[in-house]
């Protein structure tokens, strides 16, 4: 949890732009494909403002904004519009952003967190839709736009449709900041409303914090931008907590206003005085038509959400008995959970197949910096040596060489089992009972101890088992190692 | 209800456009804004009963379009017709510091 400490309540709101999954832009039929694209290749009169052009909007971009909505408990409204929100960048060539403002798509929901003090619900006060705002380039060494005469626009990403969820100032630490936007993200990626990738700008999150008065009542507020990762987020507010404190405590004043986080330095710094609903100047965008949806259309989009991950969490926890630990980490992502699900149905036993997935998949994934969709073991595959290793055909050691085979090298389950030689080298009977044998010989102090009675919680004879499956190299069954360990001992 | 505006929402309007008003010129604009919402005042004591909306534009555009790519032939031709262009961006001016 947060490691900062402050001397005043801590009040802070997210706004959290998704870029939504759709092919084309929010206003026109141009790609949303710009990543490593040829700067200005993904443009067209539309996004370009050419006179006489009027935008039309996506259909898929209404029905991500009202399956996010859904997602999030809100209320979808049969009338939304758009307004022009004026602002003097030339990052969108018309010199406004296309945004909703006063009816937004969908108001008034929430999300649950886990909170410092147990689950924690946090409001989200609505859902907008809103349209992508071109890159500026500033053609300096360092690319910042002090010292630049001119700057350069590649307008590809302007119109990629996004959603802005905006939530209540309801939290009240960087942590649970951080732990709301990761339930944010996997929800969205559930939803397959988003990709939710912050690297890549597919997640951008604004925060707002305060510190609460003396008297309870709200203190100045401060806009955090550039944010790019999850724990950007909860260093740029820890950074701000301390600087605000610091401020209040040596009676200065908190300006309201717009600040940078500097990831390399690990500070905010001033951007702009913060602009308020005035500045932008909104006006009503009459090119377009508002987006009504009949209350069939709402309905057929709450009948078309796919499982939330808090269905999953609770289904998973209810079908195959996994504790809360194993269930968060099997259910994180929409994938690995559709795989753990299918080594089951394949016929491994949940709770070993939940041990394999999480602790050795999940391993493997790491070392090789794999995904789980092109990860080389199928789910068949992994449920056919997990059930070996539940039928002590294979020790869980030899399990995980033969993993580690079938995922780098591709085999199949039985050319990994050959590969390791773990079919023919199965030590067992008189192999294990010499091996035991020349273990006891070679420790007989320890022996001695156990003999004597004096090994009274077993840690010389763990020590012993240890050695035996250690010499085995995994090879040999624990259970058999300690019937065949206590028989040689004479206990 | 008729509105109007003072020299200081005058001023206000003018930073937030980012309109640089000479001292001596803002009483002049300061009346032809006063001018506009009179009009604007004017139009809304009509009697408009009856009267359909103006919404017949509308009406003939679909309001939502289906979400697949168009290609556009000429994007090169953009660029040409732009004022001015540095590789493969458009160049524009030193951007404001904002209002």
């Amino acid at each position: 949890m947060s490691s900062v400490e402050s001397e005043r309540p801590i009040v802070i709101g997210l706004e959290v732009h998704l870029q939504l999954n759709t092919s084309t832009k929010l206003f026109c039929p141009c790609s949303t494909d710009y990543i490593g694209r040829t700067p200005n290749t993904n443009i067209c009169p539309i996004c370009l403002a050419v006179p006489g052009t009027l935008p039309i909007i996506n259909d898929r971009a209404v029905a991500l904004g009202a399956r996010m909505g859904i997602g999030l408990h809100c209320a979808i409204q049969n009338y939304s519009n758009f307004h022009r929100k004026n602002y003097f960048y030339p990052d969108l060539p018309k010199a406004y952003q296309i945004t909703q403002y006063e009816l937004p798509i969908a108001v008034r929901g929430y999300i649950d967190i886990e909170g410092e003090g147990g689950l924690k619900r946090i409001r989200v006060h609505h859902v907008h839709l809103e349209e992508d705002a071109g890159k500026l380039v500033h053609p300096t060494t360092d690319g910042r736009l002090t010292g630049a005469a001119y700057s350069l626009v590649d307008y590809n990403r302007g119109g990629v449709p996004l959603s802005e969820v905006v939530s209540e100032p309801d939290m009240s630490s960087p942590a649970e900041a951080k732990e709301y936007v990761s339930r944010l993200r996997q929800l969205a990626r559930y939803l397959d409303v988003s990709d939710g990738e912050m690297e890549s700008g597919s997640l951008r999150v604004d925060a707002n914090i305060s510190l609460s008065n003396a008297d309870g009542s709200l203190g100045t507020r401060v806009e955090i931008k550039n944010m790019n990762s999850l724990k950007s987020i909860e260093r740029a507010l820890e950074y701000e907590i301390v600087r605000q404190n610091k401020t209040l405590g040596s009676g200065g004043r908190i300006v309201q206003e717009t600040r940078l986080w500097d990831d390399s330095e690990g500070v905010t710094r001033s951007m702009r005085n913060k602009e308020t609903a005035s500045d932008y100047r909104y006006y009503p965008e009459m090119d377009l038509a508002p987006i009504v949806l009949t209350d069939e259309e709402i309905e057929r989009f709450e009948k078309n959400m796919p499982e939330l991950p808090w269905e999953k969490r609770d289904r998973f926890s209810r079908e195959f008995g996994l504790s809360k630990d194993e269930v968060t980490i099997l259910t994180e992502q929409k994938e690995l959970a559709a795989y753990y699900e299918s080594v089951v149905n394949a016929g491994a036993p949940s709770g070993r197949a939940a041990n394999w997935v999480r602790m050795e998949v999940l391993r493997v994934l790491n070392e090789t910096g794999g995904s789980i969709t092109d990860f080389g073991v199928s789910p068949a595959a992994l449920a056919g040596l997990v059930r070996k290793i539940e039928n002590k055909e294979l020790s869980s050691t030899v399990g995980k060489d033969i993993l580690d085979l079938m995922a780098r090298e591709g085999c199949s389950l039985e050319d990994a089992i050959e590969c390791s030689g773990a079919a023919a080298s199965r030590l067992t009977g008189d192999s294990l009972r010499a091996l035991i044998s020349s273990v006891v010989e070679a420790n007989a102090d320890v022996t001695g101890i156990i003999k004597s009675g004096q090994d009274k919680k077993g840690g010389k004879m763990k020590f012993l088992h240890g050695l035996v499956m250690k010499e085995s190299r995994g090879q040999a069954d624990p259970k058999e190692v300690s019937e065949v360990l206590s028989k040689e001992l004479g206990l | 209800m008729k509105m109007s505006v003072d020299r200081e929402i005058t001023l206000r309007m003018a930073r937030a456009a980012q309109i640089r008003v000479a001292p001596e010129d803002v009483d002049h604009m300061m009346d032809s804004i006063n001018d506009i919402l009179s009009f604007c005042a004017l139009v809304g004591d009509l009697d408009c009963t009856g009267t359909p909306d103006f919404t017949w534009r509308m009406k003939k555009r679909p309001s939502r379009r289906p979400d697949r790519e168009m290609d556009w032939e000429d994007r090169e031709s953009f660029k040409e017709r732009a004022p001015a262009i540095e590789g493969d961006f458009f160049r524009v001016p030193r951007i404001s510091s904002g209002v």
